[in-house]
C-alpha cells in the first residue's frame, strides 16, 4: 500500500514548514496549498487521506473550504482537521458544525499534531 | 423631520354628526343641514355662556310655557264658569218671567171665578197671585238691564191699577152688586189684565231673546278660549321641542368632534386638530384639546427624531462594536500565527527532528518554549479582556464534572508546585452531581487562581477545597503563603493590578489573571472573594451555581 497523502492548507509559509518538517521522518506524503480556494481545488484533484486546514485563510475561509469539501461526494469522506485561532469562543464549535473531524487550538504543538494525524489517517 | 407629519390633518376631524345610523340620526341630521334650526344650533353653540347658564335658561324658557299654559287654562275654566252662571242666571229669568206670565193668568182666573161664583173668598186667591206676581217681578227687577227696568215699571204699574179695579169688585160683591162688578171688570179689568198680559209677554220674550244671545256669544267665546288654549299648547310644545334639539345638538356635536378628535389621537394622529363654534366650556375643552394635540404632536416629532438619532448612534456603536470584534479576531489570529512558528519550531528542535540538540544550547532552547508560552498566556489574557470589555466574551456551556476540572489543575501545577517543594492537595467530596457550565473557563480561574497561590507560597501548602452548598458549589484555593495586606486587598481583582509592584518584579505574572477569574466568575452568575492575613497566607474562594442558566451571563 502506497504512502498516505496529507494536504495542508495554510497561508504562512513558516507554519506551512513545520509541518513539513514534521512529517519528513514519516511516511506520509505532503501536498500543500496557500489559500482556501486552490486547497479545495487541490482536494478535489488529489484526493488526499487526511487535510489540515488553518480557519483563517485568503480567498476562501477554512470553515468554508471545509464545508465545500463536505458538500461534494467525493470528498465527503476525507478527514478534516481544522487548526483555529481559539480566538473567539465557539471556534470549534464552527469547525464541528462545519464538518471538521477533528480541530486543533493553535499555538499548537506539533507532537499533538501528529499524533492527531496518525489517529485519523494510520500510517501505512 | 417631514413636512407632512407637522401639517395638521384637517380631514381627520369627524363631520357635523357623522354616525348616520339609526331613524333618529338622520332625522337630526335632516334637521341640522336643511332647516333653520341647524343654523340655531350655531348660533347657541357661538353664544358666549357657559353650559349651565343656556340649560338654565332654556328650562326657564320651558318652565315659563307651562306656566303661561297653566294661567291660561285657568283663566278659561273660571271664564266658562262665569258663563254657565250666567247662563244659569238668564234661565232663571225666564223661568221666574213665566212664572209672572203664569200669576197674571191665575190672577185673571180668579177674578173671573170671583165674578162669576159671586163670591168674596176667591178674591183672597186673587190678592195670594198677586203677591206671587210682584215677589217674581221683584226678583227680576233685581238683575235686569235698564231698559228692560221701564219695562218692568210699567208692568208694576198697571198690575197696581188691576189690583185697585180687583179691590173694587170685590167691594162690589160685597155690597151685592154683581152686576156693577161685572161692569167694572168688562171696562177696566178685563182691558188692564190684557195690557198686562201683553207687557208681560213682552218680558218674558225679552229675557228668552237675552238668553238666547247670551248663550250664542258663550258658545262663541268658548270656542275662541279653546282654539286660544290648543294653538298655544300646540306652539308650546313645539318651542319646547324644539328648544331642547337646539340646546342638545349645540352639545351633542362638539361632544362627537371630541370623540372623532380623540379617535384621531388615539389613532397616532397627534397634529389632529378640533374646531367647534362653542364659546361655552366646551369651546374650552377644544382648545386644550388642540393644544394637547399641539404639545402630542411635538412630543412625538421629539420622539422620532430621538428614536431616529437613537438609531443612527446605535448603528454606529454596531459598527463600532463589529469592527473592534473583527479585529480582535484578526489580531488573535495574527499573533498567534508566529506563536505557533515560533513554540512549533522549538518544540520541533528540542524534539531533535533537526538532528541532536547540542548540550549548551538545550536550556536557552527550553528558556524560548517558557517565554513563548508566557507570551501567549499574556495575549490570550489581553484579548480574553478586550472580548470581555467589549461584552464580546460568551460562555460556551457544557456538561462537565467537577473532578475532571480539579484534575486537569492538578496535572498541569503538580510539577510547579513539587519543584518548590510545596505540599498540593485536592479535596473534592465523592458526592457531587454532573455540573453545567463553562468548564475550559473554570479550568482557567482555577489555574489562575492556584497558579497565583504556588507562586506567592515560599513553604507550607497550597489546597484546592470543592464544596457543594445546594445548587451552589463552592471553589477554595487556599495558601500558607505571604497574604495580602488589608488595605490592598480590595485592588487584587483590578486589571494589571498586584498587591505590591515589588512583588511583579519578584514573582512575575501578567497582573491580569485575577481580574480574568472575576470576570469569569461573574458571566457564571458567580461570585468571588478573599480572606488573607499577611505571614499567614490567602483563601480565594468563588461560588457558582452547580448548574448555571443559559441565559445567565450577560
Amino acid at each position: 500500500m502506497s504512502a498516505k497523502t496529507i494536504l495542508h492548507i495554510e497561508d504562512n509559509e513558516f507554519n506551512r514548514k513545520i509541518v513539513r518538517d514534521l512529517l519528513a521522518r514519516t511516511s506520509y506524503r505532503l501536498i500543500e496549498a496557500a489559500d482556501g480556494e486552490s486547497g479545495v481545488a487541490t482536494a478535489k484533484r488529489e484526493r488526499p487521506n487526511l487535510i489540515l486546514a488553518d480557519i483563517q485563510l485568503p480567498r476562501m475561509s477554512g470553515l468554508d473550504a471545509t464545508r465545500a469539501l463536505r458538500a461534494d461526494p467525493e470528498t465527503a469522506h476525507i478527514p478534516i482537521i481544522v487548526i483555529t485561532s481559539f480566538a473567539l469562543s465557539g471556534d470549534d464549535q464552527k469547525a464541528r458544525e462545519a464538518g471538521a473531524s477533528h480541530y486543533l487550538a493553535k499555538p499548537y504543538s506539533p507532537r499533538e499534531l501528529l499524533e492527531a494525524v496518525r489517529r485519523l489517517a494510520p500510517e501505512a | 423631520m417631514a413636512p407632512q407629519e407637522a401639517t395638521p390633518r384637517a380631514d381627520s376631524v369627524v363631520p357635523i354628526a357623522a354616525p348616520g345610523s339609526g331613524l333618529g340620526d338622520r332625522t337630526a341630521l335632516f334637521l341640522l343641514t336643511r332647516s333653520p334650526l341647524g343654523a340655531l344650533v350655531q348660533w347657541v353653540a357661538r353664544v358666549p355662556a357657559s353650559i349651565h347658564a343656556k340649560l338654565l335658561c332654556a328650562f326657564l324658557l320651558v318652565v315659563l310655557l307651562f306656566f303661561t299654559m297653566g294661567a291660561m287654562s285657568l283663566d278659561t275654566i273660571s271664564r266658562m264658569s262665569r258663563h254657565s252662571r250666567l247662563l244659569d242666571e238668564a234661565h232663571k229669568r225666564v223661568d221666574s218671567s213665566r212664572q209672572v206670565e203664569h200669576a197674571l193668568a191665575m190672577q185673571m182666573n180668579f177674578t173671573a171665578m170671583a165674578l162669576l161664583l159671586k163670591d168674596e173668598t176667591t178674591i183672597g186667591k186673587i190678592l195670594r197671585e198677586n203677591n206671587r206676581f210682584n215677589s217674581t217681578l221683584a226678583q227680576i227687577d233685581q238683575a235686569a238691564p235698564p231698559e228692560e227696568r221701564d219695562l218692568i215699571q210699567r208692568i208694576r204699574a198697571a198690575q197696581d191699577e188691576a189690583l185697585t179695579s180687583v179691590a173694587d169688585i170685590a167691594n162690589l160683591l160685597r155690597d151685592g152688586e154683581p152686576d156693577e162688578a161685572m161692569k167694572l171688570q168688562l171696562a177696566s179689568g178685563y182691558p188692564l189684565y190684557e195690557r198686562i198680559e201683553g207687557l208681560v209677554g213682552n218680558l218674558v220674550k225679552t229675557e228668552e231673546h237675552r238668553m238666547e244671545s247670551l248663550r250664542e256669544s258663550v258658545t262663541r267665546a268658548d270656542r275662541r278660549a279653546m282654539v286660544l288654549v290648543g294653538a298655544f299648547v300646540g306652539t308650546s310644545i313645539l318651542l319646547a321641542l324644539a328648544l331642547g334639539f337646539v340646546i342638545s345638538w349645540s352639545l351633542i356635536l362638539p361632544v362627537r368632534e371630541a370623540g372623532g378628535f380623540l379617535s384621531a389621537v388615539s389613532k397616532g394622529e397627534f397634529g389632529a386638530t378640533i374646531s367647534v363654534p362653542n364659546r361655552d366650556e366646551f369651546g374650552a375643552l377644544a382648545d386644550h384639546m388642540n393644544r394637547m394635540s399641539v404639545a402630542l404632536h411635538q412630543l412625538d416629532e421629539d420622539q422620532r427624531q430621538a428614536a431616529r438619532q437613537l438609531r443612527a448612534l446605535n448603528e454606529q456603536l454596531e459598527r463600532a462594536s463589529r469592527a473592534k470584534s473583527e479585529f480582535l479576531a484578526s489580531m488573535s489570529h495574527e499573533l498567534r500565527t508566529p506563536m505557533n512558528a515560533i513554540l512549533g519550531f522549538t518544540e520541533l528542535l528540542l524534539d531533535g527532528t533537526y538532528g541532536d540538540v547540542p548540550e549548551p544550547l538545550k536550556q536557552p532552547l527550553a528558556d524560548i518554549q517558557t517565554n513563548g508560552w508566557h507570551l501567549l498566556r499574556l495575549i490570550n489574557d489581553v484579548l480574553d479582556l478586550s472580548k470581555i470589555e467589549a461584552g464580546r466574551m460568551e460562555l460556551s456551556l457544557v456538561e462537565y464534572l467537577v473532578p475532571d476540572v480539579v484534575g486537569t489543575v492538578q496535572a498541569s501545577l503538580r510539577s510547579l508546585a513539587m519543584e518548590k517543594g510545596l505540599e498540593f492537595r485536592i479535596q473534592v467530596p465523592d458526592d457531587i452531581p454532573p455540573a453545567f457550565g463553562d468548564a475550559k473557563r473554570l479550568t482557567q480561574c482555577l489555574l489562575n487562581l492556584a497558579g497565583n497561590a504556588i507562586k506567592f507560597t515560599p513553604s507550607g501548602r497550597v489546597v484546592i477545597q470543592v464544596e457543594r452548598q445546594g445548587d451552589q458549589l463552592l471553589y477554595r484555593v487556599s495558601d500558607t503563603g505571604i497574604g495580602i495586606p488589608k488595605d490592598q486587598i480590595e485592588n487584587v481583582f483590578a486589571e494589571f493590578r498586584q498587591a505590591d509592584a515589588t512583588i511583579a518584579r519578584e514573582f512575575g505574572g501578567t497582573g491580569l489573571g485575577l481580574s480574568l477569574t472575576k470576570k469569569f466568575v461573574e458571566l457564571h452568575g458567580g461570585r468571588i472573594w478573599v480572606e488573607s492575613e499577611v505571614g499567614r497566607g490567602s483563601t480565594f474562594v468563588f461560588s457558582i451555581a452547580l448548574r448555571v442558566e443559559e441565559a445567565a451571563p450577560a
